[in-house]
């Protein structure tokens, strides 16, 4: 079990440096993407700054807490999606059929395809995410610590959170927009304070589009220094792994090879 | 040929069937069955170089789908090595090799040699005996000056040859080979035949090869099986079936356009279509 | 004139074929609904924590029907840019000018045809969730005709824009990030999320005097507050706008052409 786990991580830190090598390969590219995302999520940051300064809209919510809102939300995104590039096109790799070269290798699946590639802009919103934490909100080390740990959660649950909602197309013909869709919801209402929504609908934001465990949580945990609300966080980012890796394998039985089927000889 | 033969491949009665929806008109969609692979039974013994053929939408892909664990099948049964590919994927995908010649497992910004790195490590292979093989199948597909070139500048024959020599790093004892030529000009053709036939008289390769040009049937395949329709319908040697009265005179190429039409004629009855199948 | 049917074809093509993209369609309104609904609480905790009954003269249902309209332009935008970058790229509009179009309008064409389509789906649904979160606008009929007059403009005006991007492919080697920055603008600058007219007043400004605000702002302006005045106005800027980026362009392009002419493509 430590053996396979240990090999595993190697195959893991093989494949990091395979990326980014790879990456390394067109690097202008590579370095133009994350930038336009570093960018991208500044102006956002501006405006909803703007926005919460000029308006009431939450009591008692200044730009710091508006940057740890936007600082987690981007750096988790990042992070999962930077390391595990694929989970965020693995919709279009089942609808495709591209999932044939990862089956024919010896390895567990899922951590294998996940792992496959390196997603260029999500490295520009990892940094943005801890470059304005430190910058904005100017945190204690306790406060830096809980962060890096947070945005690690919120990886997790983007990636479990991708998974599920790729591993659709499974089930639907071609899941790609179902996916992208369903990720946007997510990323919205992450964006935002829960506090501004009622009742029924919160009770989505635990569970369908659990934004309450990329932003509500972690930022609460944040503002009050609250291990209880950091631990709801991982809780729920491992609860979405689970379930995601379980549709992922119950989706597979189900996996033709892609609708391209038809075409080939 | 009395020998005793451990077979590579077994299948029997594997069937595979697609729901497929048609669209039709703006929301109704309409539920149909498209049976892919009808009831095929067949082995091939360790060592055997057998050539998959049929036109195209025959079953063939599925079929080589389901022996790499790719897909899993409908109903039927199927020992690939000893294993049951869909059920034993990753063990089984130790020992067998696979090129899909429309689906690339290099990465393509990057040079073959750095891909052969990242199997090494995928397929856990020890690193001294790694380089040793690396070097051979580097030595024996001419690979030397093109292992540090990033695959997108390669020609399609090179890459070709070093996409078999990927699929042969971890040692296999059996090849999958879909449609590998396609596309590939008249002397790289001849280059990889001669290559798999080469590992496959000398080093006892199994090879299953689908393709659809006689000429990889001819120089590297020993046996033959033809499938329409998902149905087998011809299984002989290559020497048997170009010296079949009725196809005296004709290439191997006129011969199977002429039993795929035969699948098609339907004034054929059934008894005459079995007297095809030896 | 067979000129002008000989783009006609294209864009009825190009709209026909986006039809088929139900799926697609599916997607919009779900996460434009997720949009509509966030703004909705987002207002109406914002006026209910000021006292207020509008900000700007804008009250909360006009806030979610200006957004409605804008989010229909910004959602029916096709990504042109990537056609356009790898029609560069493989050479390919070196072969489309043997044909006899000319390459900027035959694009200008396409993407016409696909947004108006776009829209219109967009529109119905976004009217229906915007009726039902926000209550029958005031100015409906007046609204809808005096945007109906500055949209096409606005379409081109975003054209144009896009196609700027895409023919940096010519000496850049990576355009997608350009196109996310250049839609991020268009978001925030051209006033998406919130009525231009909400801005502090030294931005607003500064946001006039873009493009951008012709775009979004312009249109979704007019649908919910209809005035002769400023519908002179936005067409006038239009007008300009589209005669600068068009000239700016179709230098572009020529420049461009010549490179094709050295290089060989």
């Amino acid at each position: 079990m430590f053996d396979k786990l240990k090999n595993y991580l190697a195959l893991a830190a093989a494949y990091v440096r395979f990326n980014v090598k790879s990456q390394l390969e067109y690097r202008t590219a590579f370095i133009s993407q994350a930038v336009a995302m570093f960018i991208n999520d500044c102006a956002w940051l501006a405006y909803f700054i703007m926005l919460f300064d000029r308006f009431p809209i939450v009591r008692g919510w200044h730009a710091p807490d508006v940057a740890t809102l936007w600082a987690v939300t981007a750096a988790g995104f990042g992070i999962g999606h930077c390391l595990f590039g694929n989970s965020l096109a693995l919709a279009r790799i089942i609808t495709n059929g591209e999932l044939d070269t990862w089956l024919l290798y010896p390895r567990a699946l899922l951590p294998h395809v996940v792992l496959g590639r390196m997603n260029a802009s999500s490295f520009g919103d990892a940094v943005f995410g801890y470059v304005v934490y430190f910058l904005i909100v100017r945190p204690d080390l306790p406060h830096m610590v809980l962060f890096t740990s947070l945005t690690f959660s919120v990886a997790l649950l983007f990636l479990g959170f991708s998974v599920l909602t790729g591993s659709l197309s499974f089930y639907v013909g071609n899941g790609e927009s179902l996916s992208e869709g369903w990720r946007n919801a997510l990323i919205a209402f992450s964006t935002y304070p829960t506090e501004l929504f009622d009742g029924k609908v919160k009770l989505l934001l635990f569970t369908l589009i659990p934004a309450a465990f990329v932003s509500g949580f972690p930022v609460e945990a944040l503002q009050k220094m609250s291990l209880l609300h950091a631990a709801y966080s991982l809780g729920g980012a491992l609860t979405m792994v689970t379930v995601a890796v379980f549709v992922f394998h119950h989706g597979l039985k189900r996996y033709e090879s892609g609708n391209m089927v038809a075409l080939r000889g | 040929m009395v020998m005793v033969m451990n077979l590579a491949v077994e299948v029997n009665n594997l069937r595979k069937v697609y729901e497929v929806h048609k669209r039709r008109g703006f929301f109704a969609r309409e539920k149909t069955e498209v049976v892919s692979v009808d009831s095929v039974s067949f082995t091939v013994p360790e060592g055997q170089a057998l050539a998959f053929v049929g036109p195209n939408g025959a079953g063939k892909s599925t079929t080589i789908r389901m022996l790499t664990g790719i897909l899993t099948p409908t109903s039927g049964d199927a020992r690939v090595l000893g294993f049951t590919p869909w059920k034993d994927r990753s063990k089984m995908a130790f020992q067998i090799g696979a090129v899909f010649g429309q689906r690339s497992q290099l990465w393509y910004h990057l040079p073959a040699g750095d891909t052969f790195d990242l199997l090494a490590k995928i397929y856990n292979l020890n690193p001294v005996e790694y380089r040793k093989r690396r070097n051979e199948l580097v030595e024996r597909f001419e690979l030397g000056p093109l292992l540090d070139v990033p695959v997108r500048k390669l020609s399609l024959g090179q890459r070709m040859r070093a996409e078999v020599a990927a699929s042969l790093l971890h040692k296999p004892r059996l090849l999958m080979l879909d449609e590998p030529t396609i596309g590939l000009d008249i002397n790289a053709r001849h280059q990889l035949r001669e290559l798999i036939r080469d590992w496959n008289r000398n080093e006892g390769l199994t090879v299953f090869l689908t393709s659809h040009d006689t000429g990889d049937i001819e120089s590297v395949a020993e046996r033959v099986i033809i499938i329409n329709h998902g149905r087998l319908i011809l299984d002989d040697t290559v020497d048997n079936l170009r010296n079949r009265k009725e196809f005296a005179g004709m290439s191997l190429e006129d011969a199977l356009a002429h039993i795929y039409g035969l699948e098609h004629d339907d004034s054929l009855d059934d008894v005459k279509k079995e007297a095809l199948i030896v | 004139m067979s000129f002008l049917k000989k783009y006609w074809a294209i864009a009825w093509i190009a709209g026909k074929s986006n039809l088929a993209y139900a799926g697609e369609v599916g997607s919009r309104m779900f996460f434009l609904t997720v949009i509509l609904y966030i703004f909705m609480c987002l207002w109406k905790t914002t006026f209910a924590n000021a006292g207020a009954t509008n900000f700007a003269g804008y009250t909360p249902r006009d806030i979610i029907w200006y957004l409605a309209f804008a989010e229909c332009i910004m959602m029916s935008s096709p990504r042109v840019t990537p056609l356009i970058d790898e029609d560069v790229r493989t050479g390919s509009i070196a072969v489309q000018l043997v044909r006899p179009l000319s390459y900027p309008l035959y694009r200008l064409a396409s993407n016409f045809g696909e947004q108006v389509v776009k829209f219109a789906v967009t529109a119905v649904a976004a009217f229906l969730i915007a009726l039902l979160f926000a209550g029958v606008p005031e100015n409906f009929v007046t609204g809808f005709l005096f945007a109906l007059l500055v949209l096409p403009f606005a379409f081109v005006l975003d054209f144009l824009g896009y196609l700027l991007v895409g023919l940096c492919a010519f000496w850049f080697e990576d355009t997608t990030g350009l196109a996310l920055i250049y839609s991020r603008l268009t978001m925030i600058a051209g006033g998406m999320l919130l009525p231009l007219e909400l801005f502090p007043e030294q931005f607003q400004v500064v946001l006039r005097s873009l493009p951008f605000a012709y775009i979004v702002n312009g249109p979704a302006r007019l649908f919910v507050h209809p005035d002769a005045e400023a519908l002179g106005m936005v067409l006038v800027n239009q007008i300009v706008w589209i005669a600068i980026l068009g000239l700016a362009a179709a230098a572009v392009f020529k420049k461009a052409l010549n490179r094709i002419a050295l290089n060989g493509g």
